[in-house]
């Protein structure tokens, strides 16, 4: 069953369906363009006209039948020949002839792609954008007080509906001719689209609502991959920057700075790949799954894939060999102890000295001009995350034998005995004595090149019943190995005594 | 694409020559026209004939009459007026001439 019309064509009546009508509405329409630069258009579209309605009426005699169909408007398109046949035929005279109206596009709600009513998909036939970005703009802009839904309802009633065949070639901007319309009309049967028929309204809405519910759901699960792939990519770029800034865009030697002097130098730069590629490449995966998720894409190949994992496992099987052997070099501890005798006096100062004292290596290191810097202290940043971890322990023992001694005791870890010494040895603490000044350094340094194996210094000062000790603001800084926090009061924190049952604190006078 | 335009170039000047040859032997209708055309081997499409015959209209070459067709609204039958058949001769000179140099052309060239 087909839907027929009436036409009036060179004065005659022909009864036409409607596919059939389409077409030859698009020919001629195609003939009248390809004709309107010609002074003479009117009369040669008329000649044209009035013989097709001479073919119709022929066609209708000798076949005896009522109605023109698709068939016989092609029939007489061959016969008649198509604009093609035509520019040939005049090609040396108006070489200008621009090829049919293929730029005219109108704009019309597209109910077959439609996730609601079909506004934000008329809306990328038009502006000739992928619909995805309209519907998220609509989305985005319900959160702003719901001006899109309104936008959306206005649009949804002004915006008619694409219906028939050639509005929704007008919509996509195909040419409505000839070839396009057979084109059209060819992706239709292959597509086995169904054309939806003229609805109300209110139809529509019922019909609408059903279909958001069905794709909210689908909606969700995009909006959370899109933040995956958002997300995924940050963390993927900020892992290629550590990357790059590790291997040379960093004037510095990074291997000298905590903590990746945890990692002996030999096998620091294979461990950082092993470790970049552990992690990016559950992230690529990740980034993939979701655009794969949220653009309806194809997987990703079955090889490339299958490549990824190889990779991945590799580097994890990388790092965690290289994990346990820089564990292995924790294996062993060794430690030696310096005595160093301090002048007496009865009551001492402890402060924390944050001054930097340079190695000689160091000041060709850093190019420290001795005109430059004289007179001037550099000081050490202490809360620089770079630093190593504050291992430095400040114990107060009662002296037995009426001297003042501070013992310094360096420790470390190394893959065995031998190693841990001389790790132990490499440890540089800074402690110096002002008169009844004590200056204690905040950390302990490292000599270069040397790796962080948990080196500690512990130092211990003995001082004989009476004496008195003040300690300054920041000395707080230190790990103490006394009871330090039990006393109550920041102002009796700050003086000691040594009494003959041990340390005590916020004694006046 | 310069052998097709020459070709297009021929066949237009020879289309005219022969619609306004057909047309000389008396009224007719144009899709007569284009089944003696047919016959002759020489166009593809009865599109074309239409803007040639409303030309050569304008130009003074034909003319045509209004015919009662026995089924449906009347049809134009073209005929050549009296310039047209000036012009003929002329054609047919020009063609004598073009048809003697091709010949000439092909016995000297081979």
């Amino acid at each position: 069953m087909k839907k027929t019309l009436n036409i009036n064509i060179g004065n005659s009546i022909i009864l036409i369906e409607e596919d059939a009508y389409e077409m030859l509405t698009a020919y001629l329409n195609e003939i009248k363009f390809h004709f309107s630069k010609n002074a003479d258009h009117f009369e040669i579209v008329t000649d044209i006209e009035n013989r097709i309605a001479e073919m119709f009426r022929e066609i209708l005699a000798q076949q005896q039948k009522q109605v023109i169909g698709i068939d016989d408007v092609q029939l007489i398109i061959a016969q008649m020949g198509s604009v093609k046949d035509f520019e040939s035929a005049d090609e040396a005279e108006e070489s200008g002839y621009e090829d049919t109206i293929s730029g005219v596009k109108k704009l019309y709600r597209d109910t077959d792609e439609a996730y609601v009513a079909g506004v934000c998909s008329g809306l990328s036939h038009y502006a000739n954008v992928d619909a995805k970005w309209f519907r998220l703009l609509f989305l985005v802009s319900l959160f702003f007080a719901g001006s899109g839904l309104v936008a959306y309802l206005i649009m949804w009633i002004l915006i008619p509906r694409a219906a028939t065949r050639s509005q929704r070639m007008y919509m996509k901007g195909q040419p409505v001719n000839l070839h396009g319309f057979i084109r059209n009309f060819e992706e239709e049967l292959a597509g086995n689209q169904l054309i939806n028929r003229s609805r109300g309204f209110f139809v529509e809405l019922a019909e609408a609502a059903g279909r958001l519910v069905r794709t909210l759901g689908k909606t969700f699960f995009k909006i959370i991959a899109a933040l995956i792939i958002i997300f995924g990519t940050c963390f993927f770029l900020g892992l290629l920057v550590g990357l790059a800034v590790f291997f040379g865009f960093w004037d510095a030697n990074p291997s000298d700075y905590y903590p990746l002097n945890i990692v002996n130098d030999d096998y620091l730069s294979s461990m950082v790949v092993a470790f970049f590629v552990a992690l990016a490449v559950p992230i690529i995966a990740l980034v993939l799954f979701a655009i794969r998720v949220a653009f309806n894409t194809r997987a990703i190949n079955r090889t490339v894939s299958f490549a990824l994992l190889v990779i991945w496992l590799g580097g994890i099987m990388v790092s965690i060999f290289y994990i346990t052997k820089t564990f292995s070099e924790f294996k062993e501890e060794a430690a030696f102890t310096q005595v160093k005798e301090l002048k007496r006096y009865d009551a001492y100062t402890l402060t924390l000295d944050r001054s930097r004292f340079f190695s000689k290596e160091d000041s060709v290191k850093y190019q420290i001009n001795t005109d430059k810097y004289r007179g001037k202290v550099i000081l050490n940043d202490m809360d620089d995350p770079f630093n190593l971890p504050r291992n430095v322990r400040l114990n107060i023992e009662k002296s037995e034998d009426g001297r003042v001694t501070l013992t310094q005791n360096n420790s470390s870890h190394g893959k065995n005995f031998e190693v841990a010494l001389i790790h132990a040895q490499n440890i540089r603490y800074d402690f110096s004595q002002q008169d009844s000044l004590l200056n204690f350094s905040p950390f302990l340094q490292l000599n270069r090149n040397t790796n962080w194996r948990d080196q500690e210094v512990e130092l211990t000062l003995k001082v004989p019943v009476g004496v008195k000790l003040f300690l300054k603001d920041d000395m707080d800084r230190l790990n103490f190995s006394f009871d330090y926090w039990s006393c109550d009061g920041e102002e009796a924190r700050k003086i000691w005594v040594m009494t003959e049952e041990g340390l005590k604190c916020g004694v006046p006078n | 694409m310069i052998a097709e335009n020459t070709q297009t170039q021929m066949r237009k000047g020879i289309l005219e020559y022969c619609v306004l040859l057909i047309i000389s032997k008396g009224e007719i209708y144009a899709s007569d026209i284009i089944a003696e055309l047919k016959k002759a081997r020489l166009l593809v499409v009865e599109g074309t004939l239409y803007p040639l015959l409303t030309r050569l209209k304008n130009n003074g070459l034909l003319s045509y009459n209004w015919v009662e067709s026995t089924s449906g609204p009347p049809r134009k039958y073209y005929l050549l007026t009296i310039e047209g058949k000036e012009i003929l001769t002329k054609l047919d000179i020009t063609w004598m001439e073009l048809s003697y140099a091709i010949e000439t052309s092909k016995q000297t060239k081979s």
